[in-house]
């Protein structure tokens, strides 16, 4: 959930645009409770899995973290980026294949569902299957060589969901979206290292710093 | 603007209002012909462009492409763009001349192909582009001293004085790169008022304020006030011939509609993939069998690092120091060469690349995604050969027109691995010289050409030299498909160049 703590003061700057200003406001406010429009309850409880060891967010959130997997859900039903892997099926059904092949895996090596695998149980299977080590040929799950592609999807977009998020932006101390208003296309005056405006963000986590 | 009549009989229709379409589009309505420009996408309001790279991608193509081959390209960002304006509404204004030695590698090396024409021949076009359009550099260009641009170069952000560095440690020459974008304010003639370079850093979400030389503010303007008309939202799938195989007109969808628009002559500007598709499509001037072959990118080898300041690398031009001694290096195991430029970019693109091009997962990852205001990056653009592995083909699969989707196979043969190669040991040394830490070398590559090239012989070639169509003489083809090779420079500039030579063999034929 939001408050008014999480309101990064970027958004009030006037070197944002009124355009972005609201695309970014809106992203904020998005519902971070919901169920799944795009992946099925179990293909989503992977993913959410998955997230929590692909991107631990709490070091740059602390605690106010994002539901990532919700995010890429909604993603996956709205527009995409104009190509996939020829390899993979359409980008929701390779998503729903994906996490289900995972799923399968888990439950025949550790007797349990993915979604209560172990952080290190995770990581091994993030790691192998980006080594091709990973997959099913079996009817509506993937083989190792499409789960290989896939996994650069899946990094991928949950890095896109999570870095277009102002929160992220703050905390990171990012200006990209600081590049002009309305009133004036200000741009940046100064672009030399080591000096930093007062509109823009600082760096507010120590590995960023 | 003026506009045309459903039943109106064009002199031409052209297919696409970029780099391709729009210089021929003005060309021909200065020459009093009657121009309709048929553009798939919307008319966009620049100063409504937005930084935020998930909403930016409205000026991207989003109409799915299936990727394939040992090396699948990303499209989509950056890649191809759509609206008026086309791709040079996304692109980066990167504005190297072409190598007068890459239109010869065949005759050099034995290897690749040779276009049918010398560099020479397309000089004096690549000068009335960069003239007309607005085109910054120094004053002296160290690798052809005899040139000169109308504006002085923007501000070097950290990566391009870095990247001077890294030369000066290696004994490499460098440069500010030529850029396409004004640095101080324009009255640009049938335009009106552009304003300078204010180092937003979002080229590639669209320029806010006129500076970077488009299409949409130059081309187009001088066609429209010549009476061309520009009509957005047109998806052209099918072209029409009559009996004895000439073209007649086009239809396309516009707001689900279908209408027939009928022309003199056609003139194919979507780009590699789209106009390889609309031909193959519509079964025409492939007696070559060479609609949809030898599809290239250029090699886009990145390497990426961190340095101990606060760089900010979203501020600024992205890509501003050039060297091209890399052109044909000493030590080269490969035929051809590759320029290098320095490299800022907005936090998603960089994110996105680190996400694809490597497999760093958990707190590794987190301490990588921070370190993006200490981030400075190079890549290069390296030549790229035609090889009969690489093509675009339909697929089985239809997209929302109900038109077979296109799947593209692209895989590096032995000579764009050896570029690579080469440039990734380059570039560590450089990055390595200034001290740069965590260095990632990203292997990708970029833009697109090929799929209908041009040649003296139609047993081997879709288009002349002039890119008429060998098949049917009122079908030519203006945009980076009739590449013979990709050379090493981006392609805007060749392809505007182009435009204008054949607008004027139309004109003459």
């Amino acid at each position: 959930m939001t408050n008014s703590s999480d309101f990064p003061p970027f958004l009030a700057s006037d070197h944002l645009s009124r355009r972005t200003h609201d695309i970014l406001k809106e992203r904020l406010e998005e519902d971070s409770s919901g169920t799944p429009r795009t992946l099925s309850s179990t293909a989503f409880s992977v993913l959410d899995r998955i997230v929590t060891v692909l991107l631990p967010q709490e070091e740059i959130l602390g605690q106010q973290t994002l539901n990532l997997a919700l995010r890429v859900d909604r993603a996956l039903s709205g527009p995409r980026d104009g190509w996939r892997f020829a390899e993979l099926p359409s980008d929701s059904q390779a998503w729903e294949q994906a996490l289900l092949t995972l799923n399968d895996l888990s439950t025949s090596q550790f007797e349990r569902p993915f979604s209560l695998l172990e952080d290190s149980a995770v990581a091994a299977f993030l790691d192998a299957m980006g080594e091709g080590k990973v997959g099913l040929d079996t009817p509506n799950r993937l083989n190792p060589s499409q789960m290989q592609k896939w996994a650069l999807d899946l990094r991928a977009d949950v890095i896109e969901c999570f870095l277009a998020d102002p929160r992220v932006q703050d905390r990171l101390g990012m200006s990209a979206n600081l590049n002009g208003g309305d009133e004036r296309f200000q741009g940046f005056e100064t672009v030399q290292a080591n000096e930093r405006k007062d509109f823009e963000p600082a760096t507010k986590i120590s590995s960023a710093a | 603007m003026k506009t045309y009549a459903e039943t109106d009989t064009l002199d031409v229709i052209i297919v696409g209002s970029g780099a391709g379409g729009a210089p021929l589009a003005a060309r021909l309505a200065q020459a009093g012909k009657s121009v309709l420009v048929l553009e798939a996408g919307p008319k966009f309001t620049p100063a409504q462009y937005t930084s935020d790279e998930i909403e930016a991608r409205e000026i991207y193509w989003l109409n799915e492409r299936l990727s394939g081959g040992r090396n699948p390209q990303p499209f989509g960002g950056n890649n191809s763009g759509t609206g008026v304006g086309g791709s040079m509404l996304h692109y980066g204004a990167f504005l190297p001349r072409p190598d007068a030695r890459d239109f010869q590698l065949h005759t050099e090396t034995g290897r690749s192909v040779d276009w049918p024409f010398r560099y020479e021949e397309l000089l004096p076009y690549i000068e009335e582009v960069e003239s007309f359009i607005g085109v910054s550099g120094p004053a002296q260009y160290p690798w052809d001293p005899s040139r000169q641009y109308a504006y002085s170069p923007p501000p070097a952000n950290p990566a391009a004085l870095k990247m001077r560095d890294a030369c000066d440690a290696l004994g490499l020459r460098h440069a500010d790169g030529p850029t396409a974008l004004i640095t101080r304010p324009f009255n640009q003639p049938y335009f009106g008022e552009r304003q300078g370079c204010v180092s937003c850093g979002a080229c590639h979400q669209g320029c806010r304020n006129g500076a970077k030389s488009g299409t949409d503010n130059t081309w187009l303007p001088l066609a429209v006030t010549y009476g061309a008309e520009i009509r957005p939202g047109c998806f052209v799938h099918t072209i029409e011939t009559d009996q004895a195989g000439r073209v007649t007109g086009v239809v396309y969808k516009q707001n689900g509609q279908d209408i027939r628009q009928r022309c003199e002559k056609l003139v194919l500007s979507a780009g590699a993939v789209e106009t390889a598709r609309l031909l193959l499509h519509n079964g025409l001037a492939n007696s070559s069998g060479q609609v949809g072959e030898n599809y290239m990118t250029h090699i886009s080898t990145q390497i990426w690092g961190e340095i101990d300041q606060e760089v900010r690398p979203n501020r600024g031009y992205p890509s501003l120091t050039i060297t091209e001694d890399m052109m044909r290096p000493k030590d080269a195991d490969f035929a051809g060469g590759y320029l290098i430029q320095s490299l800022g970019m907005m936090p998603i693109t960089w994110a996105s690349n680190i996400a694809r091009g490597s497999t760093r997962r958990g707190a590794d990852l987190v301490r990588t995604l921070a370190g993006y205001n200490r981030s400075i990056g190079m890549g290069i653009h390296g030549d790229c050969m035609p090889s009969p592995e690489n093509r675009v083909v339909l697929s089985d699969e239809k997209d929302h027109f109900g038109i077979p989707k296109p799947l593209i196979t692209h895989s590096y043969g032995p000579n764009e691995l050896a570029m690579h190669a080469h440039a990734s040991r380059l570039l560590t040394r450089m990055w390595d010289a200034i001290g740069a830490k965590d260095l990632r070398i990203l292997d990708r590559a970029a833009h697109m050409m090929g799929t209908a090239r041009m040649g003296k012989d139609s047993g081997s070639a879709v288009v002349t030299p002039y890119g008429q169509s060998f098949d049917i003489d009122n079908l030519w083809i203006s945009d980076h498909s009739t590449f013979p090779s990709a050379t090493a420079a981006n392609p805007a500039l060749t392809i505007m160049a182009l435009a204008l030579r054949t607008a004027d063999a139309m004109l003459t034929h």
